[in-house]
């Protein structure tokens, strides 16, 4: 288990400084793949070089089973990274790049023999242990630096943004690959990446991240239902947001309008909003399309565009406050039309901006 | 004189340049006074005559002449173990300065200290030559030793710039990740040197080394006014038969010397080349 405890890290000194960490705190469950995400800059390498100890926090401290490494040097951290660049060793083999781990640590060749085997099988490249890197495709490369990361058995894997590299369907493959190792190996995984796709494909928690700071985290599942703010909302996809009015809170839930509505009682991400305007995640899926007169629509507008994807069509409709909002529907209704649009309200939830 | 003038046109760019008549005639001219003495000097190194200027037949007989005198082999000997122990020491010292130089992080006086690494390259070597001369005398009278070692010991220092030239040029082409991921895999500062920084770095330790070796080789100024009774070197040995004329033994020695240098310099050019 990692524990991230109040950690802020800062670049440079006076006005120059940038804080690319802000009083950050995390738990990393012990033996589960969790995903560091945001967009770019927000400070998830900033992050990982904290944990791998390429960087010493400015103020916090990490802590790994209950023991502080926050000081400790890169080489004394059972916590092994996968570079984005891979960072092979270009004047070594394959098989002397995966024992190098092992070898610094000064471990019996009958071990390190056998451990790099057991690793090159691991990610299936057996018969390249004597190819030159440099010899390698980018795919190969990769799971060279997957298995050279693996060899020591360390705590904690470190994966910066590992995929990115790699065509679309080399990801794809190395996607599942990942999950794979990750439950063979039981070890911890921290991943990083900025693709909300394959963190909710991938992960058992995802920490959603911007501007130096943690907004949220949840199981894919939870991110993905129940965003907390505009911004996971936002970020994680296809996710409907509209205005309403806070009239007030009734316990957990919230009261609410829309336009001059009835009110309604939805979850609410905080009790500690204040009443007036608020957004309202509204998921495209929960949504059912009924006649514009219809006494349970909640939102009306007008057909701007549909859209046929196979399955079913996406339409967009735009309502009166001139805010659009993605509905998939089986029987797509004529552009231009009016329509009622009514949900389920308890998949409404209220957003802290 | 406009085709004059349009050279210094910026329009036209250096493709255009290059096809310039006058640029072409100068690159030539500048060839030729730069490499025809010196094929004179190979060409007469191979004639079966005392003379220097008359040509008449092919022979090796100069080389036999230079290779059996005792004094030519006494200062080629004195040249090499200078020239050897300068390379190895300036190496060591420009591979510590480059790593400090490149992977130190940035400190203060960090600019400053390439500059001073540097300066003997700006410096006159006359002036390096006369300052080394007294400093060595009171060091010499002070601490009573005496022997080659001091002569070593001044090449050492103006072979450093020499060394540390090509060896911080590959240092900082050198991404440090390759350094953090042997950090990251248990090997201390020590074991991250040995095993990935130094094999890496080693194209350029090499280059830094036949650089210091062949400006070892070569210096005259330096190794005239500092080196004591018997430590003759082979161009200064040189430089005292020249003054009663240039005999064609000289010629030979000289083409080995060129021969040497030329060799290492293309070695130094192929390692350096021999980047990524
Ligand atoms: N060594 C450094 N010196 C100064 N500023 C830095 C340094 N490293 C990172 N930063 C700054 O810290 C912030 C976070 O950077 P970081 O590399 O952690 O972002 P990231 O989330 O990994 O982005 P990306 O997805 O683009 O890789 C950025 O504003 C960046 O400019
Ligand atoms: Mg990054």
């Amino acid at each position: 288990m990692i524990d991230v405890k109040n950690v802020t890290k800062r670049f440079g000194e006076g006005q120059a400084a940038v804080t690319a960490l802000g009083d950050v705190s995390l738990t990393i469950p012990e033996g589960s793949f969790f995903t560091l995400l945001g967009p770019s800059g927000c400070g998830k390498t900033t992050l990982l070089r904290l944990i791998a100890g390429f960087e010493l926090p400015t103020e916090g401290e990490i802590a790994l089973d209950g023991e502080s490494i926050g000081h400790l040097a890169p080489n004394n951290r059972p916590v092994n990274t996968v570079f984005q660049n891979y960072a092979l060793f270009p004047h070594m083999s394959v098989a002397r790049n995966v024992g190098f781990g092992l070898e610094m640590l000064k471990r019996p060749k009958a071990e390190i023999d056998s451990t790099i085997n057991e690793m090159l099988d691991l990610v299936q490249l057996g018969e390249f242990a004597t190819r030159r890197v440099d010899q390698l495709s980018g795919g190969q490369q990769q799971r060279v630096a997957l298995a050279r990361a693996l060899a020591p058995r360390p705590k904690v894997l470190l994966l910066d943004e590992p995929l990115s590299a790699l065509d679309l369907k080399l990801r794809k493959g190395m996607q599942s690959e990942l999950k794979r190792l990750q439950h063979e190996t039981g070890i911890t995984f921290v991943f990083v990446t900025h693709d909300q796709g394959e963190a909710l494909a991938m992960s058992d928690q995802i920490a959603v991240m911007s501007a130096g700071a943690i907004r949220q985290v949840g199981t894919p599942e939870e991110i993905y239902t129940a965003p907390q703010s505009r911004f996971v909302a936002d970020f994680i996809g296809d996710t409907n947001i509209v205005n309403a009015t806070l009239l007030g809170f009734d316990g957990d839930a919230a009261k609410i309008k829309f336009g001059e509505g009835t009110p309604l009682t939805v979850h609410a991400a905080s009790t500690s909003l204040s009443p007036g305007p608020v957004h309202v995640a509204l998921r495209p899926e929960t949504i059912h399309v009924v006649d514009e007169r219809a006494e349970t629509a909640l939102l009306r507008g007008e057909v701007v565009d549909s859209t046929y994807f196979g399955a079913g069509s996406q339409m967009l409709v735009r309502l009166e406050d001139g805010v659009s909002v993605h509905v998939q529907v089986s029987t797509p209704r004529p552009v231009g039309s009016r329509v009622g649009l009514e949900c389920d309200t308890s998949m409404l939830h209220v957003l802290e901006d | 004189m406009d085709k004059l003038l349009s050279i210094f046109r910026p329009s036209t760019g250096s493709r255009e340049l290059r096809r310039q008549p006058l640029f072409t005639g100068m690159s030539w001219l500048v060839l030729l006074f730069l490499y025809a003495p010196i094929a004179v000097l190979v060409v007469f190194s191979f004639n079966d005559n005392r003379s220097v200027v008359r040509w008449t037949e092919f022979s090796l007989r100069w080389y036999a002449a230079a290779l059996e005198n005792d004094d030519i082999r006494r200062s080629a000997m004195i040249s090499i173990q200078v020239a050897l122990s300068a390379t190895v020491f300036s190496t060591i010292i420009a591979t510590m300065a480059a790593l400090a130089t490149t992977r130190g992080g940035v400190y203060r006086g960090r600019s400053a200290a390439i500059a001073l690494i540097n300066q003997p390259l700006m410096i006159p070597e006359i002036v390096t030559a006369i300052a080394t001369l007294a400093f060595f005398s009171i060091l010499r009278q002070l601490t009573g030793v005496t022997g080659i070692g001091w002569l070593i010991l001044a090449h050492t220092v103006f072979c450093v710039p020499f060394a540390y030239m090509p060896i911080r040029a590959r240092l900082s082409d050198m991404s440090v990740t390759y350094e953090a991921a042997a950090a990251d895999l248990y090997a201390t500062p020590w074991q991250t040197f040995r095993h990935v920084t130094l094999p890496l770095l080693m194209p350029g330790v090499m280059a830094g080394a036949m650089l210091a070796f062949v400006v070892s080789l070569d210096d005259v100024i330096i190794t005239l006014l500092v080196a004591g009774p018997g430590e003759t070197t082979l161009p200064i040995y040189i430089l005292g038969q020249i003054r009663r004329g240039v005999t064609p033994e000289v010629n030979a020695v000289s083409t080995i010397l060129i021969g040497l240098t030329v060799t290492m310099v293309t070695l130094t050019f192929f390692l350096q080349r021999k980047r990524k």
